[in-house]
């Protein structure tokens, strides 16, 4: 167990070295940040000067060498843009980002498997073949559209929630927090469904067809002949064990709520880091789109991490597995 | 999912609506600091001037009035310029003003560290004569000083030592990037870079209110979609800009007006003056024929810019014929006529040029830059097609476009300038002199254009104090930039603002919001 969760790790850490390598050797083909920062009136010389105190004229591996070595000391560089250390700036971000984003999972998760068990149990309803025909929706339009839609009907036709930003925050220690007014509850409703609409609807998806390939199985059957309550044979048995893809399946998805919300908070105005990271390509504000990327990669990779190890947890098969 | 949707939002009462007097408005960038000389760009001295306060500022109409200065005259035969000081003046945290906060704004402005240095290129040496009189001395006579400094923006000496913030700081954090204190109507409450930036009104302001604001909320907002469904469901009362094809929506929607007018920007094609060959397409390689003005006069007569501003910019922006809009000062009133569109006539000088048959060249353009660029650059194309010449146009971000201008990569560009000083002396000086790093001259000339009449007029319009000699030196360099067709203006950039139709409000054509200005019933 200790061998694998070190070499999963030692593995991880190559994945961020060369995730890190891939965006530095792209950043140049970003543009270049200097007009940004300079007025109309500069010099070449302006140009020249700024450039050699930011380092762009090294090559990227000695970008990346320089960034690499802040980073380790906690130190990610100054924001173009905003001139403030990026740590920092990421820091007051980060928590407008998480709570979308746990909200949206909670309602993908929570509506998810809600719905995807319901449309497995009856399967042939009426209305379990509606949800499933409007959950094609859900996978099919992109999120954008489904944002500037719920925008036009819920602020801007029937005027009760607002178009855009967080509301009013309270600040609590250093996380600033929407969930404490009515402005930031009522803020966070559309950006949240139009996030987690996708994800509720794979996950829906998912459990239906897991759900109904479980309840084909001979044990459920034998369940059912020895006369267990119907509850009791579809929640405690049948459902349990379409858990382990679920489980991957979120684990990613929570992953990508957090990388995609990007587009969510562009179309909602919404202040968290997805907004900075769009911000940041346009300015070419190098040093938060590379503190940015590898937040990003250093979360993928633990979340597939902690993925992993709750396999073993969940699945006895695995640990048998892992013995030999 | 329908269900979803209803039981998420059933519980939510309706949205309050906002108090009358409190006004919030968006656009698209969030002004970098809050330093008046750390960053010369138009959002963050466009925001400032709502904060901090020049000597001059300008008014409805461009024009320049007094300020922190009341009255101002040239000192002997222009040496210089000599300022009165208004008296009874205080800044936001209550210190009062006076000559040394001048004194000190100047060298704070023009230092190394500063971004606005440039504005102080002409001025040798800024004297106290007394606690409210001001010599600022140029090192030639410079008619033009007062109009070029009304966005030098005073700070207070004591403040800024007080804080640690006697140099700003342009890539960086330090308190004056967060925090401000100047004389101006509004107050900054609070700042949080990206997201708000409240300002409240300065009671102890030395001017007589015109606005009911009691508070007011900046939000910059990217996406231009968002802005607008913002401001159509009332959760803002301004943007800025409105995108063009949203505006005949917008104007026919209740509750909100469309606000136009044009911009000081002058959009425009240049040319490689300099360049011996062509660098894109299939004529690669060949002669550059950029270099012949029949050629160039081709270009300007094969354009219909008219119908350009009838589809793409749909009615809301003028022609131009020359760098500058007639809202400048020194805008040459009998050269307002561009080279009217003619495809037989462009034909004919391209074959009198010995390019009957046409060639094909590479036009850089932005796509994310000027409003509607990619299209227009788009249109100019199939423009040019009809009389022979074949245009690849290669559009690009911003951030892509000026590295490739500064690398000489084009054979043809669009350019959109606007004059800092609302003079037509500034797009001479960085668009037509011959470019020379060390006098600053010509450091937006991509194309190299050189003339030795130009370049012998320019210093002399920069210290003609005779508005009438001065005004026949720029008609008389209007003239061979015409002639010459060193670029093709094409035509003024339009500015659309999206309000409420309770506020009112004044759009300046420089673009910049001032706050003082609006009234919300």
């Amino acid at each position: 167990m200790l061998a694998y969760i070190i070499r999963r790790v030692l593995q991880s850490l190559l994945v961020l070295l060369v995730v890190g390598l891939v965006a530095f050797s792209m950043f140049r083909f970003v543009g270049d940040p200097i007009d940004n920062m300079l007025g109309q009136e500069r010099t070449v010389a302006d140009i020249e000067r700024l450039r050699d105190q930011l380092g762009l004229d090294d090559p990227f591996v000695v970008q990346y060498w320089n960034f690499l070595e802040g980073a380790v000391q906690g130190n990610f560089g100054i924001s173009y843009r905003q001139g403030r250390p990026v740590a920092e700036i990421i820091a007051d971000r980060a928590p407008a980002t998480l709570e979308l984003a746990a909200v949206s999972g909670i309602l993908a998760l929570g509506f998810g498997i809600g719905l995807g068990i319901f449309t497995a149990i009856r399967r042939n309803g009426f209305s379990a073949n509606l949800i499933m025909t409007l959950s094609l929706v859900g996978v099919s339009l992109p999120t954008f559209l489904i944002g500037i839609l719920l925008i036009y009907i819920f602020s801007v036709e029937l005027g009760w929630l607002p178009s855009f930003g967080r509301g009013e925050t309270t600040q609590i220690g250093g996380w600033s927090t929407s969930f404490l007014t009515e402005s930031g509850l009522k803020a966070l409703i559309l950006p949240a469904i139009t996030l987690g609409l996708y994800q509720m609807t794979l996950i829906m998806r998912l459990v239906r067809s897991e759900m109904l390939e479980v309840l084909r199985q001979d044990y459920i059957r034998f369940a059912r002949a020895r006369g267990l309550r119907e509850k009791s044979v579809n929640f405690r048995h049948a459902l349990k064990n379409t858990l382990v893809p679920v489980i991957t399946v979120t684990g990613l998805q929570l992953g990508s709520i957090i990388a995609f919300a990007i587009i969510t908070e562009t179309v909602f105005q919404w202040p968290g880091v997805g907004l900075l990271f769009i911000n940041a390509i346009q300015f070419v504000d190098i040093p938060v789109m590379a503190a940015y990327l590898m937040l990003i990669s250093v979360m993928f990779v633990g979340i597939n991490l902690i993925v992993d190890l709750l396999y073993f947890a969940i699945d006895p098969r695995l640990r048998i597995d892992g013995r030999h | 999912m329908r269900h979803i949707l209803l039981a998420t939002t059933m519980g939510v009462a309706l949205a309050s609506p906002a108090l009358a007097e409190e006004f919030r408005w968006a656009s698209t960038t969030d002004p970098q600091t809050m330093d008046p000389h750390a960053v010369n760009s138009a959002p963050v001295l466009g925001f400032l001037n709502n904060v901090y306060e020049g000597l001059v500022r300008r008014g409805q109409d461009m024009s320049v009035e007094p300020a922190l200065a009341t009255s101002w005259e040239p000192i002997g035969d222009g040496e210089g310029w000599r300022f009165n000081l208004r008296e009874g003046v205080t800044f936001h945290d209550g210190a009062e003003f006076n000559a040394d906060d001048v004194i000190f704004s100047y060298q704070r402005a023009s230092g190394e560290a500063a971004d606005t240095s440039s504005w102080f290129a002409p001025v040798s040496e800024v004297v106290k004569v007394d606690d409210f009189t001001v010599d600022i001395m140029t090192s030639a006579p410079n008619p033009i000083f007062p109009d070029s400094i009304a966005n030098w923006m005073i700070m207070d000496q004591g403040w800024a030592e007080a804080n640690g913030v006697t140099e700003p700081i342009g890539e960086g954090e330090n308190y004056a990037t967060l925090n401000a204190n100047g004389t101006a109507a509004f107050m900054l409450e609070s700042r949080q870079p990206g997201l708000e930036t409240v300002l409240v009104p300065y009671d102890g302001w030395w001017g007589d209110a015109q606005h009911n604001i009691t508070r007011a909320t900046f939000t910059p907002i990217q996406n231009p979609a968002t802005a607008v469904a913002a401001l159509l469901s009332g959760d803002v009362d301004m943007i800025n800009p409105v995108p063009i094809q949203d505006a005949a929506r917008l104007s026919q929607s209740d509750g909100v007006d469309v606000v136009q007018g044009i911009e000081a920007r002058v959009i425009m094609l240049g040319f490689p003056h300099q360049a011996e060959t062509l660098k894109y397409g299939a004529n690669e390689g060949d002669a550059n024929p950029f270099l012949d003005v029949r050629v160039r006069q081709a270009v300007a007569q094969a354009v219909n810019v008219p119908a350009i501003l009838q589809t793409i910019m749909r009615g809301n922006a003028e022609e131009a014929s020359q760098l500058v809009s007639p809202a400048m000062r020194g805008y040459s009133e009998d050269l307002a006529v561009r080279p009217a569109y003619d495809v037989e006539a462009a034909r004919a000088l391209l074959a009198e040029a010995g390019y009957a048959d046409g060639f094909t060249f590479g036009l850089k353009c932005p796509n994310d830059r000027y409003l509607n660029d990619e299209a227009v650059c788009q249109a100019v194309v199939s423009m040019l097609a009809q009389v022979g010449i074949t245009a690849e146009l290669d559009a690009m971000p911003v951030r892509n476009y000026w590295p490739e201008l500064r690398e000489d990569n084009f054979d043809m560009y669009l350019l959109g300038w606007s004059p800092g000083t609302f003079d037509a002396e500034h797009p001479i000086r960085f668009l037509a002199a011959t470019p020379n790093e060390e006098a600053r001259l010509g450091s937006w000339n991509f194309g190299g254009f050189s003339n030795a009449r130009v370049d012998e007029l320019l210093p002399m319009i920069q210290s003609e104090i005779d508005d009438t000699a001065r005004q026949a030196m720029l008609d008389e360099t209007t003239q061979i930039l015409q002639d010459e067709v060193a670029y093709v203006p094409m035509y003024v950039q339009p500015l659309v603002w999206g309000v409420r139709d309770n506020v009112s409000l004044v759009q300046r054509p420089d673009n910049f919001f001032i706050l003082r200005w609006v009234t919300v019933e």
